[in-house]
C-alpha cells in the first residue's frame, strides 16, 4: 500500500485536506446527533398509548340555550351512543391521550404534604372507561356504575376510589401492590383508595413531568366521575373493530337529530389525534432527516468534485504513473486510498466534534447522551460514501492513458 | 532487445484516418545508443509511444527483449514496461508532492520489491546521479538538469534493459545538457539499451546510431554502427 506516500502528498496539499477534512468532521458531528434526535422522536411517536387507538372516536356536544341540562345531556347521549349499531363500547371522558389538554394533579401519600410525590394526569369516567379505553387491568378492578357519580361545577373533592397505571403506582408504591392503598389527589381533603391498576395509560400531554422521569407521560389515574365544562361534555367511543369510519358518521349524524340545542363538535379519530400530537415531533423529524440528507449530499459532491479537480490536475501525473508501470486498478486503488486517508483523518476530528456537540446538546437542551453506535455508524457510513463519492473520479483517473506522460501540453 | 516488422499505426476519427507509421522496421540489439531524430509530426513520438508500450499499434509485429506484444492487454503491458523499461520525459515528469526518494520509489512499488530492496535501490541509483545527498527535497527544490537526473535514476532504479528517452536535454541549458548526455552515455556503456528521441543534431551524433524519421517511416539510418557487442554475434543493425 502506498499509505506514507499518499499522507506525505496530502500534506503538501493543507488547505484542500483541511477543508474536506473539517466537512466531514462537521458531517459527522451533526448527522450524528441529527440522527439520534431522530432515532430518540420516532422512538417517542411510536410508543403505545395504552389504548385502542384504530377503533375509537371521541366526540363533543356543546349546548345553548337556557333549556339545555348538561348532565341530562350526557345521560341521554351516553344511552343513544351505547345502543348505536356498531358500538363496543361508549364512555364520557374529559381527555384522551395526545390531545393535549386536560386535567393534572398532584398526588402524595399523605395528607398535606408540601411537595407531591408526582403527577399525574386525570382521566374522569364511568363505569365503560376502561372498556371504551381499551385499557388492560394489570390488578384489582375498575369502578362499578354505583361508584358513578357527576361532578357539579365548583366540587373540588375527589371521589373516595381511583384507578392509576402501573407506572404511577411503582413511583407511589415501589415493589409493593397499590390496590387498597391509599393516596392524596392536590396533597389534601380526604383520601382516595387505590381498587385497580392498570397496565398503561399515557397522558394528554407530550413531555409531561419530563423532571419526574421518563415514566411521567404515563402516571395517570381514573376518576369514576361524569364531568363537563359549563355546557361542553366529550364522549370516547370504541367501534368494532372495522366499523370506526362508519359508526363516527352515524354517532355525528344522531347527536345532531337527537339535540337541536347543541353543536356537535367535529368527531376526531385517535389516529388523527395521535398524529397531531406528534405533529411538531414529525416535522421536526422530517427537517432533521432532510439537514442529514442535504449534509451527506453535500459532502458526496465536496468529495467528487475535490476528486474530480484533482485527477485533472494530476493527469499527466497519473499518466507518467501509468508508463512507469502503474496498472489501472493501481491508479483506482491510489484514488481510493487517498480518499480513504482524507476521510479517516476527517473523522478523527469528527469524534471530537460529535462529542462536543452532544455535551453541548445535553448542557442546554435536555439531549441524552449519543450512543457509542451512533458514532460507529456515522464513521462507517461517511467511509462507504467517501468511497462511493470518489469511485467515479478515480475510474476516471484509471482510464488516463500512459501515453499523456509524453504530451507536451 | 527491440523489434518492429513492418509496424503501422494509425489514428481513426470518423472523418480522417492518419497514418502516424507506416511500414516501420526496426531492430535495435543490447546495449546499442540509438538516437531518433526527424521533424516534428514526423511519428518519433508515435514510434517512443509504442516501443514503451504506452500506445498499441494498428498492425505489424514487435518484440521487447523476445516478447512478442501483439494481444497483451493493458495490464500486461503495464507489467512489462515496468519490468524492462525505464522511461526519460523531456519534462521530467517527476511528481511535485513527492520527495526524490519518493519520486524514485514510484514504479518500485508497482514492482513489488521489498521495502529494504527499494531503499537500497533508490539510495543507489540516487548515488549514480549525484544526488544521494538530496533525497529528502522536492523536485522544486532543484535546477533542471537535477531534476533529469532524478527522472534518470527512476528510470535506472527498477534495472530496466532498455530506456526509452524522449528528448531528455530538450528543457536543458546546454551545460545540463552535455551533463546528462554524459550520464546516458555512461549508462549506455555499463549495458543498458537506450533509444533515444531527439530534435538536436549534435546529440543524435553522440549516439552510435542513427535512425531517421520523415511522414512515419524510417528514411535513414547509420549502415556501419558501432556496437559494443561480443564478435561473432549479429550486431549488425537490420533495418528491413
Amino acid at each position: 500500500m502506498e499509505i506514507r506516500p499518499i499522507l506525505s502528498a496530502l500534506m503538501r496539499s493543507k488547505v484542500a485536506l483541511v477543508l474536506i477534512g473539517l466537512q466531514i468532521a462537521l458531517t459527522l458531528a451533526i448527522v450524528c446527533n441529527a440522527l439520534f434526535i431522530v432515532s430518540q422522536r420516532l422512538q417517542l411517536m411510536s410508543r403505545d398509548s395504552g389504548m385502542n387507538e384504530a377503533d375509537t372516536f371521541t366526540i363533543g356536544s356543546l349546548g345553548f340555550g337556557a333549556g339545555f341540562n348538561i348532565k341530562t345531556s350526557i345521560e341521554e347521549d351516553m344511552a343513544m351512543l351505547r345502543s348505536l349499531p356498531g358500538v363496543a363500547a361508549a364512555a364520557p371522558t374529559n381527555t384522551v391521550p395526545l390531545s393535549n389538554g386536560g386535567w393534572s394533579t398532584g398526588v402524595s401519600l399523605k395528607p398535606e404534604q408540601k411537595t407531591s410525590t408526582a403527577s399525574s394526569a386525570m382521566y374522569f369516567v364511568d363505569e365503560q372507561g376502561l372498556d371504551t379505553f381499551g385499557a388492560k387491568l394489570a390488578e384489582g378492578r375498575f369502578f362499578t356504575a354505583d361508584e358513578i357519580t357527576f361532578r357539579e361545577p365548583g366540587d373540588n373533592s375527589w371521589p373516595p376510589v381511583t384507578v392509576i397505571t402501573r407506572a404511577l403506582a411503582n413511583k407511589l408504591f415501589p415493589g409493593e401492590s397499590a390496590v387498597g392503598k391509599q393516596l392524596y389527589f392536590d396533597n389534601e381533603g380526604a383520601p382516595q383508595t387505590v381498587v385497580g391498576v392498570v397496565e398503561r395509560m399515557q397522558v394528554p400531554w407530550i413531555g409531561f413531568a419530563s423532571d419526574e422521569g421518563p415514566d411521567a407521560e404515563f402516571y395517570s389515574s381514573f376518576v369514576p366521575q361524569r364531568v363537563a365544562f359549563g355546557n361542553f361534555g366529550r364522549y370516547l367511543v370504541r367501534a368494532e373493530p372495522g366499523r370506526r369510519d362508519e359508526v363516527m358518521k352515524a354517532a355525528e349524524a344522531k347527536m345532531t337529530q337527537t339535540n337541536q340545542s347543541r353543536i356537535v363538535r367535529e368527531p376526531r379519530t385517535l389516529e388523527r389525534i395521535r398524529a397531531e400530537g406528534y405533529q411538531e415531533h414529525r416535522a421536526m423529524t422530517i427537517i432533521l432527516i432532510g439537514v442529514i440528507v442535504a449534509l451527506l449530499a453535500v459532502t458526496a459532491l465536496g468529495i467528487v468534485g475535490m476528486a474530480s479537480f484533482w485527477v485533472t490536475q494530476r493527469t499527466k501525473q497519473i499518466g507518467t504513473r501509468r508508463a512507469l508501470g502503474a496498472t489501472r486498478s493501481s491508479i483506482l486503488r491510489y484514488f481510493m486510498t487517498e480518499n480513504f486517508l482524507i476521510t479517516s483523518l476527517g473523522l478523527a476530528l469528527g469524534i471530537v466534534l460529535t462529542y462536543g456537540l452532544n455535551y453541548w446538546l445535553m448542557a442546554n437542551y435536555e439531549a441524552q447522551r449519543l450512543p457509542l453506535i451512533y458514532l460507529g455508524g456515522g464513521m462507517i457510513a461517511l467511509l462507504l460514501l467517501g468511497q462511493a463519492a470518489v469511485f467515479g473520479p478515480a475510474t476516471r483517473a484509471s482510464r488516463v492513458p500512459p501515453a499523456v506522460a509524453t504530451r507536451s501540453v | 532487445m527491440l523489434k518492429m516488422n513492418h509496424l503501422s499505426k494509425v489514428y481513426r476519427t470518423h472523418l480522417i484516418e492518419t497514418h502516424a507509421l507506416r511500414d516501420f522496421s526496426i531492430h535495435v540489439r543490447e546495449g546499442e545508443f540509438v538516437a531518433v531524430t526527424g521533424p516534428s509530426g514526423s511519428g518519433k513520438t508515435t514510434f517512443l509511444n509504442i516501443a514503451g508500450l504506452l500506445e498499441e499499434f494498428s498492425g505489424g509485429e514487435f518484440w521487447v527483449d523476445g516478447v512478442d506484444v501483439r494481444g497483451m492487454n493493458d495490464d500486461q503491458r503495464s507489467r512489462l514496461r515496468n519490468e524492462k523499461i525505464g522511461f526519460i520525459f523531456q519534462g521530467f515528469n517527476l511528481i511535485p508532492d513527492l520527495n526524490l526518494f519518493d519520486n524514485v520509489d514510484v514504479p518500485l512499488r508497482y514492482r513489488g520489491f521489498s521495502a529494504a530492496d527499494r531503499k537500497r535501490r533508490i539510495e543507489e541509483t540516487l548515488s549514480r546521479v549525484g544526488l544521494a545527498s538530496r533525497m529528502k527535497h522536492y523536485p522544486a527544490e532543484l535546477s533542471g538538469g537535477q531534476q533529469q537526473r532524478v527522472a534518470i535514476a527512476r528510470a535506472l532504479a527498477g534495472s530496466p534493459r532498455l530506456l526509452l528517452a524522449d528528448e531528455p536535454t530538450g528543457n536543458l541549458d546546454s551545460l545540463m545538457a552535455r551533463g546528462v548526455m554524459e550520464l546516458l552515455e555512461e549508462i549506455n556503456r555499463q549495458g543498458t539499451t537506450i533509444i533515444m528521441v531527439t530534435h538536436d543534431p549534435e546529440l543524435a551524433a553522440r549516439a552510435q546510431r542513427n535512425v531517421h524519421v520523415i511522414d512515419g517511416q524510417v528514411t535513414d539510418f547509420d549502415a556501419e554502427p558501432q556496437l559494443r557487442v561480443p564478435a561473432g554475434n549479429d550486431a549488425a543493425v537490420a533495418l528491413a
